[in-house]
């Protein structure tokens, strides 16, 4: 059954924040409010990897938070699409190169739309967010490998175990 | 009949006698004989007796009972003295007294001291088959007691000895016989409370004596206003012939108190939970078969006398709070067995409410509940043991492993908890023909009516929250073990367990012959009234009352049976993912919610006290 | 017969006809607030999409107690629609609440746990408000059948007026509206108990509301008797208040929703059963 076409119209957003200032966070809250009114594209912000499609990042992505990122996201089911909102989620922004950060999103998840602006502006993730809907739309690909904290997830026949895809932190060398 | 009753009375006192000189090996071997042959020879009981058969002993047997009586009087009198409790001694003194003076102006009679009635077999049957598998199970229990042997063998001989007492209680017909046995099972229960001799079981034993001697004490009561009112011997069956005189309801309210009393409803609950520190098996035996059993079984032996009296309002109002206040009381528990108790004690007032109505349908709802209820909560019992036993469980906050780390047993206790709670097991047939029965006194009788409904269906919903409760934490596994592995537990643990679960499945499957076959004429007996229960199409009829058959029925697939599948179910080509904790992975360890009702259980008892008060207020006005 | 064949129709149609209300819920939610709002056929979206997406779950038996749910709760509508006992439908109501509230335990997930705990007490706050209605009912019609209900010739509201009123009270917390929505409450515990649902599974659960629509749309039409116009009216205006209410009000908290339930909605019932039983 061709339902991709439907898909389209009801992307539940699940917004997570892996360590920026909160600019671009309270831009995407007000993308949700009425002025901007996202929940006419069907949108809802459920706070849930398991009922989401669309994983919205904010910030740079520091130590603490790189576990939780790729463990949130391991949770989502395909088709996903992560959309970094800012200019930290899309290459470490004002923090690049800091003791506690480890830069982009792109670094450990695959992303699938930049959104620039340091705050990027609701606007621009309106636009982010439909373009990823394009690529939501075609997209059903398989459960993508962490990029750097990699384990393999454990596949006994034609099903996958997420429970151990993020592996635990290991004290990674300095570079 | 006669030698039938003769084996269900003499086998387990020889039994008991025995256990205490044989070897540990043959012991064993012969509590399971026992137990076999009492659940044989009760199912013949029942079979054999079609109406009530009076059964006239020896006369130097009155000599022997009042003997008997005495002693056990002074023997409580020796416990007053050794424990210091001026209670128990005053309320000694009182029995003692009133014995006395009784013995001495009991008219003589020829007329039956025994009878047998189809209420009789029945309650032969639950106390025989029920406490048989029980005694089983403490076999392997008692084993890993930490007591002297003689002390195990002891504890055996005690269980056989109540099991002889208590089918002596359900036969009695003579008041006097009545109260001897009646005191033999506080007797059995007092000495079985202490067993474990440390001071928490000897206070709590204490307590159980006085509160059942106030019963003992209110029986004699009876017996003297019975004898004062001019009326003849003091016997249950010639109580019933005078039923519609006025001047009865005196003697009829005070065995209705000794029934409340051991049935532990509200102001004298306390000696029930108490009886939580003896060990596992005691309180199965306490709370399924035997002990707060008799109280329905009172209630409805004294049925058609009390139906449509100010009293049997009294009854009812008592029960109806009883029954709420219980089932929000369970839900403030945390201990396993407390949770049990309160539930049994909520369970006991639907059952003396029903007989206290005595309405066909109510008569075999309140027999239902019966049997149904020892068969589930003596499995709860007996699993509680285990957990405790195996996997050294005793809080339900504690069980949220239970399900990883022994599926069976969890498995098997939220089998018990369904069976009392869910259709089409039957103890919901039971709660059900209550509630329907109550709908018709709510339009009859009005505000009391609306009152106990409102109080058995607000009391049904808690109980089923706090079975749900319960289930929640024994099903929660993490996906980690998301296939069972069901662990050993030995063979006289499971063997026990699949016993009761055989009676389970037949209290499903049974259903429908049990009620035209088992409980129509007990109830037509007990009730005095023509019971017509039909099975037509797809509906039961008891009486006027017309039970859909189809709804339960499909809901049994969709509730019980999906629960239990749930156990068992594993999806294939799906993915399995962790826990959503924010995206954190940690394992958390869950406890469960309860309620804190320490403050409101003064103003329940004393609620209960004016209730109970009320009791004598409709009798005497 | 035709009355059956009405009933056996609304059966079959109510998960759509529930999606409806809530596609119609959102949009009018929307407008309350002077916003656009979604499609109303953005449910059946959500439907579609949830169907498609990769299979995915906890662990067998929480995904197969969330499905068990879903059509329990269909099997007791069923027994409501077509006229069954009203207490043996309160009680499969119960029941089915109870297999969710299993399910949420039946996980190791702190948000599951949380909201079967608040599922639970909300039961706590409804049901005897539920359960007193049912008993006025039956004082009135002299039998606990929803149908008798259905066939009342006077309507049941002028008779219990009060019992309505406690129901609007009530029927925020049986669908999880605001100032009772402690429950579900997404900004504290994300969903509370279908958190650890997702795809085809959650659809199971998001379709099982929806049906809790009509569910509780039927016992506010329980108060119209045969009078199908005014049952009409009742239920809009059930719809436009509870969207008010919605919109207007705060979250509570669970301690505060049972004092209110207990205290306000279930004495009014009460009073009003008083009176029936009285009169
Ligand atoms: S991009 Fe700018 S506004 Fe956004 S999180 Fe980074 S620093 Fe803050």
């Amino acid at each position: 059954m061709k339902l991709a076409t439907y898909r389209k119209k009801s992307p539940w957003i699940l917004h997570y924040n892996a360590g920026g200032c909160n600019g671009c966070d309270i831009e995407i809250l007000a993308c949700l409010a009425p002025k901007y009114d996202i929940e006419r594209f069907g949108m809802i912000n459920t706070g849930n990897p398991k009922q989401s499609d669309i994983l919205l990042v904010t910030g740079p992505v520091t130590k603490r938070s790189r576990e939780r990122l790729v463990e949130i996201y391991a949770q989502m089911p395909e088709p996903k699409v992560v959309v970094a909102c800012g200019a930290c989620a899309s290459t470490g922004g004002v923090f690049r190169g800091m003791y506690n950060c480890e830069g982009g999103v792109d670094q450990f998840i695959p992303v699938d739309v930049y959104v620039c602006g340091c705050g990027t502006r609701p606007e621009q993730i309106i636009d982010g967010v439909v373009q990823a809907l394009a690529i939501l739309e075609q997209k059903n690909k398989d459960m993508e490998a962490s990029v750097r904290l990699n384990t393999q997830p454990i596949a006994e026949d034609e099903q996958l175990n997420r429970r151990h895809v993020a592996a635990s932190i290991t004290p990674t060398p300095t570079v | 009949m006669e030698s039938l009753l003769a084996g269900l009375v003499g086998l387990p006192l020889a039994v008991s006698l025995l256990l205490l000189i044989l070897p540990r090996q043959l012991a064993k071997w012969m509590v399971i004989a026992a137990a076999i042959i009492l659940s044989i020879l009760s199912v013949f009981a029942y079979a054999n007796t079609n109406s009530a058969v009076g059964i006239t002993l020896p006369h130097y047997i009155n000599e022997v009972v009042a003997g008997a009586d005495l002693l056990l009087l002074l023997f409580f009198g020796w416990i007053a003295i050794k424990r210091k409790s001026i209670l128990v001694g005053l309320l000694t003194m009182l029995q003692l007294g009133g014995l006395v003076y009784l013995l001495n102006n009991m008219p003589a009679t020829a007329a039956p001291q025994l009878m047998v009635d189809e209420l009789s077999a029945f309650m032969f049957i639950l106390i025989n088959v029920i406490s048989g598998i029980i005694a089983i199970y403490s076999l392997r229990y008692i084993e890993e007691e930490p007591c002297s042997p003689f002390r195990k063998k002891y504890f055996l001989s005690i269980i056989f000895w109540f099991i002889g007492a208590m089918n002596l209680v359900v036969c009695a017909d003579n008041l006097e016989y009545f109260f001897l046995f009646f005191e033999l099972t506080t007797l059995a229960s007092f000495l079985l409370i202490s067993f474990r001799q440390d001071a928490e079981s000897r206070a709590n034993a204490i307590t159980a004596l006085w509160m059942n001697q106030v019963g003992g004490l209110a029986i004699l009561g009876a017996i003297f206003f019975l004898l004062r009112s001019g009326s003849g011997e003091a016997s249950f069956s010639n109580l019933l012939a005078l039923a519609p005189a006025g001047g009865l309801l005196l003697p009829l309210a005070l065995l209705s108190m000794a029934a409340l009393i051991k049935g532990a409803q509200l102001p004298f609950s306390s000696w029930l939970l108490g009886a939580m520190v003896a060990p596992t098996p005691v309180s199965a035996l306490l709370h399924s078969s035997t002990m707060v059993k008799i109280a329905p079984f009172m209630i409805l032996r004294l049925s058609p006398a009390l139906k449509d009296t100010p009293l049997a309002s009294a009854i009812i109002a008592l029960t109806a709070f009883v029954f709420i206040a219980a089932a929000v009381g369970a839900l403030a528990q945390d201990n396993f067995k407390r949770i049990l108790a309160h539930s049994t004690i909520a369970l006991l007032a639907l059952m003396i409410m029903m007989g206290a109505l005595g309405t066909p349908v109510t008569v075999v709802a309140s027999l239902a509940l019966m049997l149904f209820h020892g068969i589930s909560k003596s499995m709860l019992f007996l699993n509680a043991g285990i957990l405790e036993r195996v996997f050294h469980l005793k809080n339900t906050s504690d069980m949220d492993r239970l399900g990883e780390s022994g599926p069976f047993t969890a498995l098997v206790t939220t089998i018990g908890f369904m069976s009392l709670l869910l259709p089409p097991f039957g103890a919901f047939i039971g709660k059900w023909l209550s509630i329907e029965t109550l709908g018709s006194y709510a339009v009859d009788a009005r505000l009391l009516g609306a009152f106990t409904l409102i109080a058995v269906v607000c009391g049904s919903a808690v109980l089923t929250l706090l079975y749900t409760k319960v289930i929640g934490l024994l099903i929660a596994r993490s996906g980690e073990h998301d296939r069972v592995q069901f662990e050993k537990t030995g063979k006289t643990y499971t063997g026990t367990i699949y016993a009761l679960l055989a009676l389970i499945a037949l209290s499903i499957f049974g259903l429908p012959l049990l009620l035209t076959h088992f409980f129509a004429p007990v109830a037509a007996a007990a009730s005095a009234q023509d019971v017509t229960v039909m099975i037509k199409g797809w509906s039961i009829f008891v009486d006027t009352m017309k039970l859909p058959v189809l709804p339960p029925l499909i809901a049994f697939f969709l509730l019980p049976a999906a629960i239990i599948a749930a156990m068992f179910i594993h999806f294939r080509h799906v993915d399995r993912t962790r826990e959503y904790m924010c995206g954190e992975k940690v394992n958390y360890s869950f406890s469960s919610f309860y309620l804190t009702a320490d403050k409101a259980t003064p103003y329940a008892i004393t609620i209960g006290v004016v209730l109970f008060g009320a009791l004598l207020v409709a009798a005497l006005i | 017969m035709s009355h059956t064949f009405i009933a056996i129709i609304l059966i079959i149609l109510a998960p759509f006809l529930g999606g409806l209300v809530y596609g119609l819920e959102r949009v009018i939610r929307a407008r309350m607030q002077r916003r656009i709002g979604p499609p109303v056929l953005q449910p059946f979206y959500d439907f579609l999409k949830l169907a498609d997406k990769r299979r995915m779950v906890v662990h067998s038996a929480h995904a197969f107690l969330g499905i068990m749910h879903f059509v329990s709760l269909w099997y007791a509508l069923g027994v409501f629609l077509l006229g069954g006992d009203l207490i043996l439908v309160i009680f499969l109501h119960l029941l089915y609440t109870a297999l969710i509230i299993l399910a949420g335990y039946s996980t190791r997930s702190i948000f599951s746990h949380l909201g079967a705990n608040r599922t639970a007490l909300s039961i706590i706050a409804y049901e005897p408000v539920l359960i007193l209605i049912a008993v006025s009912m039956y004082m009135i019609t002299g039998s606990f059948e929803a149908s008798a209900a259905f066939h009342h010739p006077q309507p049941l509201l002028y008779k219990m007026p009060l019992a309505f009123v406690a129901l609007l009270l009530v029927l925020p917390i049986k669908l999880k509206k605001s100032p009772f929505d402690v429950a579900e409450a997404h900004q504290e515990v994300t969903g509370g108990v279908e958190l650890e649902f997702s795809g085809i599974y959650y659809e199971a659960v998001y379709t099982a509301k929806w049906l809790d629509y009509i569910f509780s749309y039927t016992l506010v039409y329980l108060f119209a008797g045969s009078n199908i116009l005014l049952g009409i009216g009742l239920m809009l205006f059930t719809f436009i208040y509870l969207n008010a209410l919605d919109n207007a009000t705060a979250r509570v908290n669970y301690k505060q929703m049972l004092r209110f339930s207990l205290g306000v909605s279930f004495s009014l019932a009460f009073i009003n059963l008083l009176i029936n039983s009285l009169s």
